[in-house]
C-alpha cells in the first residue's frame, strides 16, 4: 500500500505546527521520520491517521482518499502503534489484542474462529503466547508495547504507522518491535529517535524541523553530520561502524 | 503484590455463574413477596406465583387465602419488579457511564443528573408547575430537570471541540452544583414545612412509589436500554483504550460518547423520576462485577445487570425487614450495604478499581 500525504498543514490556535510537508511511502517500504522533540513529527503523524484534522493538504492511502473517509473504512488498511497506551480500566492481553479486529467487524458481529487465530499469530510474531491470561495493566512498558504491536498486527493494516514505538525501551525491545515490524513486510512510516535504528531499519527517511521536510532520502544521504547537527543543534560526525559496517554517530565531539 | 489473571476470579465457570444468578434472583424475588405485614408462607408464594405464571398448569392454590394472592399481586408484585429493573438500569448506566468517562469514579448520576432532577422535584413539590402539569407531579418535575441538565451538561462539554471525558465530569460538577444551589435557594424560600420533608424524601430515593401502572414504562426504558447496550460490547471495549486509540480503530468515540450519554441520562432520569436518587448501585454493582469477570464487556454487562438487580432486590426486602414495620428508604440501605462493600473492596489488594 502506499501513502501519500502531499502539503499538509496543522495550525493550534495561530501557531502553525506543520507548514506545507509532504511525505510518501511505496509499497513495503520502510519510512522512518526523523527530528528533535517538539518539531511536529507526532502531529504530522496524528494528522494521517485522522486522530487531528489538518487545515490544509490531502493524504491517499493508494486512491481511498483519508480525510474523506470514515475512521472504520481508514483504519481497515491504517494500523497505528502509538505513545498513548496507559488506560483506567484493565483487560487480559487476549482481549486487548482481539480488539485489533474492531476495524474488520459490523457492530454485531461475533469474534469468529479466524479471528482468534489472527490473534494467535499476532502474539506468536510479538511472542506474547504465553501473556495470554495476563492482566495488561500489570505488564512492563515493553511488555505492553509489544501488546499495542501484536493488537496492531490483528488488525492486519497494509500500511503501519509507529509514533516513537521504542520510547522508554531498553536496548532488546527496542530491537524487537522494528525486527518484527520489518518482518511484517507492509509498508511503514516511523517516528524514530535512534539515528543508528533508523539507519539500521528505514530504505528512506524524512527529518522534520519546525513543521518542514528540512530533507529527505536515503539514510546515508540524510544523515550527514551537517544535518544532523542543523536538526538536533548538536556537534555530530559520522563515521561506518567497523564492526556492523552502518553508519555510525559520534556526538558531542 | 501483582494480578496476574485479570478474567477475574471466575474465568471459565461464567455461564454457570449466570444461570446461578438467574436463580437467585428468582428466589429472591419468591422470598420478597412473602415478607411484610402479613407474612406469607415461602411455599405458598411460590404456588402462587407458580398457578399465575403457567395459566394455574403448576402450583395449586388450594387451602390458600384469596386476600394473600391479592396481597402479593396488588402490592408487593410491582414493588419486586420495581427493584429488579432500577437495580438492573442503575448498574447497566453505571457500567456505561464508567467506560464512557473513562473513569472509575463515575455513576449514572455523573453528569448532573440527581441535582437537575432534584431540582426538578423541590420545584414541582414546592411551587408546582400549575393545574396542566399537577397530574405528573413529582415525576415529571424529576424527569424534566433530569433531561435538562444532561442536555446541558453534554453542550457545555463539547463546546470547542471534541467532547472529552474531563470536559464531560467537569461540566457535570459545574451544572450539578448549580443547580443544587437552585434547589436550596426554592426550599429556603419556601414556606412549606411539609413540602421541604417531602423533598427530603423523595431525594433520599424509594420503591415505596412502585405500582402497576408505572411499570409499562420504566420496563420498556429500561429492557430496551439493556438491550442495546448489550450489544455494545465491541464499542465500550474500545471506549476503554481512550479516544486516540479508538480512532486508530476506527471508532470515533465523540459521537459514540453522546448517543451512550443521552440513552444512559434517559434510562436514569426515567428511574429517578420513579423513585427518586437510589445511591451507589451505578457506582459499586459495575466495580463487584469487574472484580468477578474482569473488564471486557461482552462478560460485564450481562452479569452486571444480573448483580445489579439482586443486588436492589435485597436492599429492598432489608428496607422493609431490618426495622419492624417500617418501610425504610431504599437509598439509605444502598448506601449502607454499599459503603463496607466499597471499603472492603479498596482493602483488598485483588481489585484495583481498573487502574
Amino acid at each position: 500500500m502506499e501513502l501519500t500525504a502531499k502539503n499538509l498543514q496543522v495550525r493550534r490556535g495561530k501557531k502553525e505546527i506543520i507548514k506545507n510537508a509532504s511525505v510518501f511511502v511505496r509499497n513495503r517500504q520502510f519510512v522512518g521520520l526523523i527530528g528533535p522533540n517538539g518539531c511536529g513529527k507526532s502531529t504530522l503523524l496524528k494528522s494521517i491517521y485522522k486522530s487531528l484534522t489538518p487545515h490544509g493538504g490531502t493524504v491517499f492511502l493508494n486512491d481511498l482518499d483519508v480525510l474523506k473517509s470514515t475512521e472504520k473504512k481508514v483504519s481497515q488498511h491504517l494500523g497505528v502503534v502509538g505513545q498513548f497506551n496507559e488506560m483506567s480500566f484493565d483487560l487480559t492481553v487476549e482481549q486487548m489484542v482481539l480488539l485489533g479486529r474492531t476495524p474488520h467487524k459490523k457492530l454485531l458481529e461475533p469474534d469468529q474462529s479466524d479471528d482468534y487465530q489472527i490473534v494467535e499469530e499476532a502474539l506468536r510474531r510479538t511472542r506474547l503466547t504465553h501473556y495470554r491470561t495476563r492482566s495488561y495493566l500489570s505488564l512492563s512498558g515493553g511488555e505492553k508495547q509489544r501488546v499495542i504491536l501484536a493488537r496492531t498486527i490483528a488488525q492486519q493494516p497494509e500500511l503501519m504507522i509507529l509514533d516513537e514505538p521504542t520510547n522508554h525501551l531498553d536496548i532488546r525491545y527496542q530491537f524487537e518491535i522494528l525486527s518484527c515490524v520489518k518482518q511484517l513486510g507492509i509498508s511503514v512510516l516511523a517516528a524514530l529517535h535512534d539515528l543508528e535504528l533508523a539507519v539500521m531499519y528505514c530504505d528512506y527517511i524524512y527529518a522534520v524541523k519546525d513543521g518542514e521536510i528540512f530533507a529527505h532520502g536515503k539514510p546515508e544521504e540524510v544523515l550527514t553530520p551537517e544535518t544532523v547537527e542543523a536538526l538536533y543543534q548538536i556537534k555530530c560526525r559520522t563515521y561506518i561502524n567497523p564492526v556492523t559496517h552502518r553508519l555510525g554517530f559520534a556526538y558531542g565531539i | 503484590m501483582q494480578r496476574l489473571e485479570s478474567r477475574g476470579i471466575t474465568g471459565c465457570f461464567y455461564y454457570p455463574i449466570i444461570l446461578l444468578l438467574l436463580f437467585l434472583i428468582a428466589v429472591s424475588a419468591v422470598y420478597s413477596v412473602s415478607i411484610g405485614q402479613v407474612h406469607i408462607p415461602f411455599g405458598q408464594s411460590m404456588n402462587i406465583l407458580l398457578h399465575a405464571l403457567t395459566n394455574g398448569k403448576l402450583g395449586s392454590l388450594h387451602g390458600i387465602q384469596e386476600s394473600n394472592s391479592n396481597i402479593i399481586f396488588q402490592i408487593r408484585m410491582p414493588r419486586v419488579i420495581f427493584a429488579l429493573l432500577i437495580g438492573m438500569g442503575l448498574s447497566l448506566c453505571g457500567a456505561v457511564m464508567q467506560a464512557t468517562v473513562q473513569n472509575p469514579l463515575a455513576d449514572p448520576y455523573i453528569i448532573g443528573i440527581s441535582s437537575g432532577a432534584s431540582l426538578g422535584a423541590t420545584i414541582a413539590i414546592l411551587i408546582g408547575f400549575g393545574s396542566f402539569f399537577a397530574n405528573f407531579g413529582v415525576a415529571f418535575g424529576a424527569f424534566a430537570g433530569a433531561a435538562v441538565t444532561s442536555a446541558a451538561v453534554l453542550l457545555l462539554s463539547s463546546i470547542g471541540g471534541r467532547a472529552t471525558s474531563v470536559k464531560l465530569i467537569l461540566s457535570g460538577v459545574v451544572i450539578g452544583a448549580f443547580c443544587s444551589s437552585f434547589s436550596d435557594l426554592v426550599i429556603y424560600f419556601a414556606n412549606n414545612a411539609e413540602g421541604v420533608q417531602q423533598v427530603a424524601f423523595w431525594s433520599m430515593g424509594s420503591l415505596a412509589p412502585s405500582s402497576w401502572e408505572k411499570i409499562p414504562i420504566l420496563a420498556a426504558v429500561v429492557l430496551l436500554g439493556c438491550v442495546f447496550f448489550l450489544f455494545q460490547h465491541r464499542v465500550l471495549n474500545t471506549m476503554l483504550l481512550g479516544d486516540e486509540s479508538a480512532v486508530t480503530l476506527g471508532i470515533n468515540l465523540s459521537i459514540f460518547r453522546k448517543i451512550y450519554m443521552v440513552l444512559a441520562a434517559l434510562i436514569t432520569g426515567t428511574m429517578v423520576a420513579y423513585a427518586g436518587t437510589i445511591g451507589f448501585v451505578g457506582l459499586i454493582v459495575p466495580h463487584i462485577c469487574r472484580g468477578l469477570f474482569g473488564a471486557d464487556h461482552k462478560r460485564l454487562i450481562p452479569a452486571t445487570l444480573l448483580i445489579g438487580s439482586l443486588f436492589m432486590i435485597w436492599a429492598d426486602i432489608l428496607s422493609r425487614i431490618l426495622i419492624h414495620n417500617v418501610d425504610l428508604p431504599i437509598g439509605i440501605i444502598t448506601s449502607v450495604i454499599g459503603s463496607p462493600l466499597f471499603i472492603y473492596m479498596i482493602v483488598k489488594k485483588g481489585y484495583k478499581f481498573g487502574g
